[in-house]
């Protein structure tokens, strides 16, 4: 397997904080990457500089083979990479299906002109985009819903709107960030299985951010650890939750021992 | 009827009386004449719906339960001090859920203003019949005004010949405008918004069979309006005497709103087809049946309607709030001003000389100008897209104001370029091959007509262009973009392209408008393009709706057509003009006729949703508006 997405020495420092510090991380193709670490441990700064909301200070980031550093953000995604966001930020306003349309729209090529003209070849693109953005809701599990404003869905098809809106552009790479926060259990379970078929079926390389320990202990391939900033683990999970140093950020030093002891039990 | 709401409608009949003595101690009555007395009723029956809406919206809240509150995600607390903390209120509000008690209140309230109207009237009038000098204390207390308010003859006033009758037909009259308020108030109560005035007033009278009468009077009534409108243009015919003029200006903007109403309660597909090319064919007629005066006014409402479909695109679709529209107006009057006008600049004749152009004027026709001036106006529109790419919010509307006053000191200060405020004068006239259609309909279109069928015609064009537009994945990104900027671009949307495109096709059509008001005004100057300008096409739309291209017809109806209908009144035109306003607001917040998407959001989310389980959750809060929808 070869990497999709690699990260090398990347820092990025927002006044005198170190937000993340000198990372290297590399994905592979058609894998499942979680993201693991405390609060404010530099997550999602790495996931906006992977998208160009940030622009690291130091460090290159390469996706199939090309960098991505200093494109817009605009561009990021045409090159296909797509992300959620942690809080919810989908086009409120918007139906279901409007939100995916939009998830779409670099991938439609008709111009202006021709959407006041309604000349057919315009016609038959809307009609396409339309086709394929349902496919997607029922893909996600949001058949039926397409019509309802994004807003008023419950919050757990939120989620599941922003992972279809990001399919909309058909990504290679995508970035989920905390795709099952809030979620009850049931929900969870549903999420879990989306990120699977995401792999399976639509050949999307996963990474995500996630808190809930069972979720990324199930579900992903590799693990990669971030604390202060730093990466200070990456392995399998297995490999991760056996890792002294991870112990040591997420319960303290003094714990760490103990802890290591009752991993060793389970 | 408990004793509380007793005390509470006498309160309100009260207040509503003091604000009629008001408009009576400023002499209105007497300067509406004739109808001064119904007119009063309708003020005090618009005062009493604004008291009676909000009881039996807070009643609606109370009856319809605490859960619907949290999902819309508003505080609880919020209706709180209306109805919830008055334990009392709402055990006596439970009932009026059928509409009965609201009718008895607003009959208390009418009644309690009518008799202090008729008494104090009274008063006045049989001073004046025995010689007091009331004048000296208050000037405008004359024998017109009280007659008019009477409704007698001021000579009646003197000689004290006036019937009891009169005081009685006062009082019934200020009770009628009660029951009409609590009515209405009753209707209106959670109604979806697209229930048109008289779909709404349909809505609560009874069932299906009344409510379909409704929205065939509602269809119907712009086109006997229309009828009513040619008829009073035929020679010899006259309605109202004196006012005709200005009745059927009010008719014919009344009309044309009304027209836009129509259009919402038809059913989708052919009726709606048919309607709407008839409205069409109808409003086109307007321009030949209307004067010179009539016409003008009519001119100017379109030209603000395609000034309002422009500032839609970069207000309403995209979502930048842009306060020196004006500037693409100027571009475009001034830009044909200078192709069309005798005068010409040493600028632009050295320059046309240089071209190998002999610089004789007019230069280009209406016609041929258009494009110049719409591309000029584009230009103008990038170059200040350009410098407020990053600005959101209130930094762009400071940067914009700023835009806007920089074309207009531009205007006047270049004197060598262009006259400065002596303005450009002259400005040729548009033309159909060479003719003018003054000529060709032999007199029929006056030149105020043929602007206001030019307006007509071009407002159609850019109101298709923006909702074509709208329409496609360019209106998903701008509305995307509105939404939420950052994650838009990280959607793919391209941002500066997309609001450069924003402001570029906003501009264009300005740059239209700036041209059709050049060739109506014949004259232009500086001071034409004020601020003001960019205030008003921004305020059409809020009235109108924002996103709404019918929306903004009617705003511009109602904001650059009430206004000359209210020259009746003078000095009270401004603020009349101003009550109106504020009064809309209160009543629809979200525009006359808002657009469906700002209906979704300012909607309650069972609406929107429309599921059937929970639709009948809202049914059994919704007391009788809810049966009729299950009959």
């Amino acid at each position: 397997m070869t990497a999709l997405l690699s990260i090398q020495h990347v820092t990025k420092v927002f006044g005198g904080l170190t937000a993340v510090d000198n990372v290297d991380l590399e994905i592979a193709e058609r894998s499942i990457t979680s993201l693991i670490g405390p609060n404010g441990a530099g997550k999602t700064t790495l996931f906006n500089c992977l998208t160009g909301l940030h622009r690291p200070e130091v460090g290159e980031i390469l996706f199939n083979g090309s960098s991505l550093i200093g494109l817009r953000p605009d561009e990021i995604t045409e090159r296909g990479v797509a992300r959620t966001y942690q809080n919810i930020r989908l086009f409120g306003r918007m139906t279901a299906l409007e939100n995916v349309l939009v998830g779409q729209h670099l991938r439609l090529q008709s111009s202006h002109w021709s959407a006041v003209l309604r000349t057919s070849r315009q016609q038959e693109e809307e009609r396409a985009a339309r086709e394929f953005g349902r496919e997607l809701l029922d893909f996600v599990g949001l058949r039926g819903r397409e019509e309802v404003v994004s807003t008023n869905l419950p919050y757990g098809d939120q989620r599941l709107l922003e992972v279809a809106r990001a399919l909309g552009s058909r990504p290679l790479l995508l970035l989920l960030d905390e795709p099952a926060a809030g979620m009850n259990p049931s929900e969870t379970e549903r999420m879990m299985d989306l990120v699977h078929r995401l792999r399976d079926e639509k050949g999307v390389t996963v990474f995500l951010i996630e808190h809930d320990m069972k979720v990324v202990m199930s579900i992903s391939e590799s693990v990669a650890v971030l604390d202060y900033g730093e990466k200070i683990a990456e392995g399998t999970p297995e490999e991760v939750r056996a890792n002294e140093r991870v112990i040591e950020a997420y319960l303290g030093p003094e714990v760490a021992v103990e802890e290591a002891a009752g991993n060793a039990v389970d | 009827m408990p004793l509380e709401s007793a005390t509470r409608a006498v309160r309100t009949g009260l207040i509503a009386f003091a604000f009629l003595s008001y408009l009576i101690l400023i002499g209105i009555p007497g300067r509406i004449g004739g109808p001064a007395l119904p007119v009063l009723a309708l003020i005090a029956a618009l005062f009493f719906w604004l008291i009676l809406r909000r009881e039996s919206i807070g009643q609606f809240r109370q009856v319809s339960g605490v859960g619907q509150d949290s999902s819309e995600g508003k505080p609880g607390w919020e209706i709180g001090p209306q109805a919830g903390a008055n334990g009392s209120r709402v055990r006596e509000l439970l009932p009026s859920r059928f509409g009965t008690p609201l009718v008895l209140k607003g009959l208390v309230s009418g009644v309690t203003t009518g008799l202090l109207v008729a008494i104090v009237s009274g008063i006045f009038a049989t001073a004046m019949g025995n010689g007091v000098a009331i004048q000296p204390v208050l000037d405008k207390i004359v024998p017109l005004n009280i007659a008019a308010l009477i409704g007698v003859s001021p000579g009646q006033i003197a000689q004290s010949d006036v019937s009891f009758i009169r005081f009685l037909v006062q009082v019934l009259l200020f009770a009628g405008a009660g029951i009409l308020a609590a009515l209405v108030a009753a209707a209106g109560r959670n109604e979806p918004a697209q229930n048109a005035l008289t779909g709404r007033l349909s809505a609560h009278l009874s069932g299906p069979t009344i409510r379909s009468g409704g929205r065939f009077a509602g269809i119907a009534l712009p086109f006997v309006l229309l009828v009513y409108i040619a008829w009073l243009g035929l020679p010899g015919v006259t309605a109202f005497g004196t006012n005709e003029g200005t009745v059927r200006l009010l008719l014919t903007l009344i009309a044309t709103g009304s027209g836009l109403f129509a259009l919402r309660l038809c059913r989708p597909g052919r009726e709606k087809l048919v309607v709407a090319v008839l409205l069409g064919l109808g409003v086109v007629t307007m321009p030949f049946i209307l004067d010179q005066f009539q016409n003008s006014v009519m001119g100017l409402v379109f030209i603000f309607v395609m000034m309002g479909l422009g500032l839609n695109i970069v207000v309403g679709y995209a979502g930048l709030l842009d306060l020196g529209y004006v500037a693409f107006f100027a571009i475009g009057a001034y830009t044909y001003a200078f192709l069309s006008a005798p005068f010409s600049s040493p600028y632009i004749s050295s320059l046309l000389i240089l071209l190998g152009i002999s610089p004789e004027s007019p230069l280009l026709g209406y016609w041929m100008a258009l494009p110049v001036a719409m591309l000029t106006a584009a230009v103008g529109g990038v170059l200040l897209g350009i410098p407020v790419l990053r600005l959101r919010g209130d930094y762009l509307a400071i940067v914009t104001l700023g835009f806007g006053e920089i074309i207009r000191l531009f205007m006047l200060n270049l004197g060598e370029l262009t006259n400065g405020p002596r303005g450009i004068l002259e400005i040729s006239q548009p033309a159909l091959f060479g003719l003018t259609p003054v000529d060709v309909t032999f007199g029929l279109l006056s030149s105020q007509g043929w602007i206001f069928l030019l307006a007509l015609v071009s407002s159609a064009l850019v109101a298709f262009i923006a909702n074509r537009l709208n329409g496609s994945r360019l209106g998903r990104a701008w509305f995307a973009m509105q939404e939420d900027e950052d994650v838009a671009e990280a959607t793919g949307v391209h941002l500066v392209r997309t609001k450069l495109l924003a402001f570029a096709i906003g501009a264009t059509f300005a740059g239209m408008a700036g041209q059709l008001y050049a060739a109506r005004q014949i004259n232009i100057f500086p001071e034409n393009f004020s601020l003001f300008v960019s205030i008003d096409a921004l305020a059409l739309i809020i009235v109108g709706g924002i996103g709404s291209p019918a929306g903004i017809v009617l705003g511009a109806l109602a904001l650059k057509g009430l206004p000359e209908v209210l020259r009746g009144v003078d000095e009270y035109r401004i603020v009349t003009f101003a009550a109106l306003l504020v009064i809309m607001m209160i009543v629809r917040p979200d525009g006359i006729l808002p657009s469906p998407r700002r209906r979704i959001q300012l909607a309650d989310p069972e609406e929107a949703v429309g599921d059937s389980d929970q639709e009948t959750g809202e049914a059994l809060a919704d007391g009788d508006g809810g049966k009729e929808e299950d009959q």
